[in-house]
């Protein structure tokens, strides 16, 4: 067992960088191939390949799609993702690796706090564009959800006007902005985006200048359309059509006239550039193992001499070393079931067999339990902490989970220490959710990076952590920390309010480092 | 105003956000989109606006909040909040944050489209295209507010007070006061909670939830004024506020010692009164109707054969046809000097399941407006002391707050004469 565990069996961040990868739908194949050597199909056999109402009869020679400017994916991508992207070698390798380890433990009574498995494809984007499917029959489509390609704008029982424009490879944003097609207009709007090829595509509505996204739908079936709901102002967009296994098509750049400010939009994040932040931070939780380990002895061996009270203060110190780990649930599988995993509601579940790790301690400590009766869940925790670290070096963690992880540690601190659903006796909920915060902080640290230019909102995020921190630390009385249940209801509401406007804020963190393709 | 979201906001920015979650504002269905709809194709104003659900927008914009002098409507949630806003600066964003979630949410338009920036800025709970639906949004202030926090001692309405405990109440702590009052109100359940979950969303750092209690108005049974869970027509007698004459004496303030921002606002009474229903149906139908003074069936004032016949208690001065101390007599004893102390009620029943003892857990969110909280409603209470119906009620919660003024147009905002 290495005093310090290495970040990798392999050495070199490289090998580190080899994420498994999380599901199959971005293409890895071709991703980093130049994307100006996979020129999009002339008009002519876009005219073939679209489908005959999206496609005008003889496109404007000024609309046609473009190809990729450059060997890196346009001016989408800041410094560092160009960086990435430039190494073939970070997606050549297989991934030995299996994606994220479930936290569910389906042989214990209960799991460890509910980790959501959430998947990154599942894009706020979407859901938020799903919302006009169902606006109603659109005026001139019939229900089909998608306007007829006549070069016109129409307006839909949503009230809204609705664009048609093609979104396959070979005429990517045709529909709009060209000599008899649809004139660009400022506002909230509609695309109803039409997949006249033969495989699914993801389509961005992007700055070409900036390389911001406006708008996103994914996953747009063959022969479908689908509605992209944008808010544009004046300024310059193009339709970025990805299709399944194909380089990316950037069509016409299309000029929005007038001076309406421009709605929101941000850079996308690739998996590339997530990789070194998830290096940077897998090394951290290293780091934290170690304390970790160190911790649990003291705590085995406070109950191996039968000195409850020095037990009772380093538990404390222990389980929120924890605690300040929690973006790394996913990382440790079912380990953390045994090491931090709580019980049902049940009266009798305490004395559950398969009831282990810091909760169970915690119970005994605070439940007048002896030193012996403690000592083989201490020796249990120890050796289980101990293990986990041994197994570290060998454990990836996924990139795609990162700005998944920056908002659930808190949403978590929320759902299970600000209701005390996992207090076991002890009354340290606040502190808890008090290393919680250090751990989304440690998070959004090796993040800001990426997040700087991308959310407005951070300076307002850091804000709110720190009136967050600042309302927990005067419940902090020289480590005794006020339970739950004692405190006034004023200071209660407070931090309810500081938690529920913190995770507003994390909200973002999360849509916008969901991982996007981009080339 | 037709463009909610091109206006200040900065090019790019994703506009959220102030110290509250702030404001994604959605497109007006009657402003941006209705207009782009006659630009674009000839559509009109009313083609382009949903309607789903066909219940007529009430206005946003006005001298006074909506929610007071309409009609009770079918759906109804009432809170108490306790603010959490640090200071004036933070309570004066919180309260500009209600006031634009209320003015789109009333208006209804589609969502604030925020790309890849953020989650959806609406829950999607009414669909697509949020329908406007009749909604009335109601925000009071307790006499909380007016402590040292925000600098607001000096602003207090001359007659706010906490809520007193009066003879017959069993108050509970944790269901009364509060710093605010939301009172949400629609024809469908649906639009109420979508509101709650939205203005919830945009001001949880602002203000938490204190106390909530949902209601719900009955239609009429089989006509008239709908009925509580007693059985009895409820709200009868109240005065005619459509008449301007009225609600001036009776409804709204102005004047009268008050501060000058109060102008247009109106003192609200909330209590929230637990039936004990079944108690109740084990009384005899002549004892439930001598309690109210009316019968049950009709409503009508047992002198009389309908609902709206009025009582002339004049002619039964010792009562042996209403008895001197039922409910419509003690209330409302229709004389010259009483009449200046009738009250605007606006009344909800609540359900919310079952109480410990495995009774129906039920009863009435009793809500009042008034010019002059002394002279109007503690008057009607004093007045009822003691009356029959006291044993087959429990007032538990509820708070005294004031209804703060309209919001005039488009660059008001709730609270303004108070906080700007």
């Amino acid at each position: 067992m290495s005093a310090e565990p290495e970040p990798a069996p392999a050495a070199g961040p490289r090998a580190d960088a080899e994420p498994a990868h999380p599901i199959p739908a971005e293409p890895v194949t071709g991703a980093d191939v130049d994307p100006s050597a996979a020129a999009p199909a002339d008009a002519a056999d876009a005219a073939d390949a679209a489908d005959e109402s999206a496609e005008p009869a003889e496109p404007a020679t000024t609309n046609e799609p473009e190809p990729e400017t450059a060997g890196t994916d346009g001016p989408a991508d800041s410094d560092e993702s160009a960086e990435a992207e430039a190494d073939p070698e970070a997606q050549a390798e297989p991934g030995p690796v299996p994606p994220v380890a479930t936290a569910s433990a389906p042989e214990r009574p209960e799991t460890s706090r509910g980790k959501r498995a959430r998947r990154w494809q599942i894009t706020a984007a979407a859901a938020a564009v799903a919302a006009a499917v169902t606006a109603g029959v659109l005026v001139s489509a019939g229900g089909h959800g998608r306007s007829d390609a006549d070069g016109t704008t129409h307006v839909a029982a949503d009230g809204l006007p609705h664009t048609a424009v093609d979104a396959s490879p070979g005429s990517c944003g045709l529909g709009w902005g060209g000599s008899g097609q649809a004139k660009p207009r400022p506002g909230t709007q509609v695309f109803d985006l039409h997949n006249s090829a033969a495989s699914a595509t993801e389509v961005d509505l992007i700055d070409p200048r900036t390389g911001k996204i406006y708008g996103e739908v994914e996953g747009l079936a063959p022969t479908t359309s689908r509605p992209m709901l944008v808010d544009l102002g004046s300024g310059t967009y193009a339709f970025k059509c990805l299709q399944e296994d194909t380089d990316a098509v950037t069509g016409p750049t299309v000029k929005v006239p007038g001076k309406a400010a421009q709605g929101p939009a941000t850079l996308p994040v690739n998996q590339h550039q997530l990789i070194p932040p998830t290096l940077s931070y897998q090394r951290w939780i290293g780091s934290r193992m170690t304390e970790l380990a160190r911790d649990t002895g003291v705590l085995k061996n406070d109950i191996d001499r039968g000195d409850l009270t020095a037990a009772r203060r380093d538990w404390l110190t222990g389980h929120l070393v924890y605690e300040r780990m929690g973006a790394a649930y996913d990382t440790f599988g079912d380990a953390d079931g045994v090491i931090n995993g709580t019980v049902a509601l049940d009266p009798d579940a305490v004395h559950d067999p398969d009831f282990t790790g810091f909760h169970r301690i915690e119970y005994g400590l605070w439940h007048g339990r002896s030193a012996a009766q403690l000592r083989a869940p201490a020796a249990g925790l120890d050796k289980a902490v101990r293990d986990l670290r041994a197994t570290w070096s060998t454990r990836r963690m996924d990139p795609a989970s990162m700005g998944l992880r920056a908002h659930e540690i808190i949403e978590n601190a929320e759902q299970f220490e600000l209701t005390g659903r996992t207090d076991y006796g002890s009354g340290t909920n606040l502190a808890t959710a008090r290393a919680n915060i250090d751990g989304t902080r440690e998070i959004l640290a090796e993040l800001d990076s990426l997040l700087a230019p991308r959310d407005p909102g951070l300076s307002r995020l850091d804000a709110s952590l720190d009136r967050a921190t600042a309302d927990l630390d005067a419940q902090d009385h020289d480590g005794t920390w006020t339970p739950l249940d004692r405190l006034t209801q004023a200071r209660r509401e407070r931090i309810n309010a500081d938690f529920g406007d913190l995770l507003e804020r994390l909200a973002p963190v999360a849509a916008i480092l969901d991982v996007r393709r981009t080339a | 105003m037709t463009t909610d979201t091109h206006e200040p906001q900065g090019a790019g920015d994703m506009r959220r956000r102030g110290f509250l979650r702030g404001a994604a504002l959605g497109v007006g269905a009657v402003g941006a989109v209705a207009g782009g709809a006659a630009a674009l194709t000839g559509a009109t104003a009313s083609a382009a606006a949903p309607g789903a659900t066909g219940s007529p927008r009430v206005a946003f914009h006005g001298p006074h909040q909506a929610g007071i002098a309409q009609s009770v409507v079918r759906s109804t949630a009432f809170l108490s909040f306790d603010v959490t806003a640090a200071d004036r600066r933070e309570l004066t964003e919180l309260m500009h944050t209600v006031t634009e979630r209320a003015r789109f949410l009333t208006a209804g338009g589609t969502p604030a489209a925020l790309g890849i920036t953020d989650s959806p800025s609406d829950s999607g709970t009414l669909g697509p295209q949020v329908p406007g639906d009749g909604l009335m949004v109601t925000v009071g202030v307790g006499a909380s507010l007016f402590d040292d926090r925000f600098g607001l001692k000096d602003s207090k309405p001359l007659r706010l007070t906490g809520m007193p405990a009066f003879d017959d109440d069993d108050l509970q702590p944790a269901w009364c006061h509060g710093d605010l009052s939301l009172q949400l109100s629609a024809p469908n359940p649906d639009t109420v909670l979508h509101t709650l979950r939205d203005i919830a969303r945009h001001t949880r750092g602002g203000m938490q939830v204190r106390w909530r209690m949902d209601g719900f108005t009955s239609p009429p049974r089989p006509s008239g004024t709908p009925r509580n869970h007693l059985g009895f027509k409820d709200g009868t007698a109240n005065p005619d506020v459509s008449d301007p004459a009225v609600a001036r004496q009776l409804l709204w303030v102005d004047g009268g010692g008050e501060p000058a921002w109060t102008t247009g606002g109106s003192y609200q009474v909330v209590r929230l009164i637990r039936m004990l229903v079944e108690f109740w149906d084990r009384v005899s139908i002549t004892e439930q109707e001598r309690m109210f003074g009316r019968a049950r069936d009709t409503g009508a004032p047992l002198d009389g054969v309908h609902e709206f016949d009025t009582p002339r208690f004049a002619q039964d001065p010792t009562g042996d046809v209403i008895p001197l101390d039922s409910h419509i007599r003690m209330a409302n004893p229709r004389t010259a000097q009483t009449a200046d102390s009738r009250i605007l009620r606006r009344g909800y029943n609540y359900d919310r399941g079952m109480d410990s003892n495995g009774n129906l857990d039920m009863g009435l969110i009793f809500v009042c407006y008034q010019q002059d909280l002394e002279r109007q409603f503690t008057a009607v209470q004093k007045r009822l002391a003691g009356e029959p119906l006291v044993d087959y009620i429990s007032p538990f919660g509820g708070g005294y707050f004031f209804a703060l003024p309209g919001v005039k147009d488009r660059s008001d905002w709730l609270g303004s004469g108070l906080l700007a």
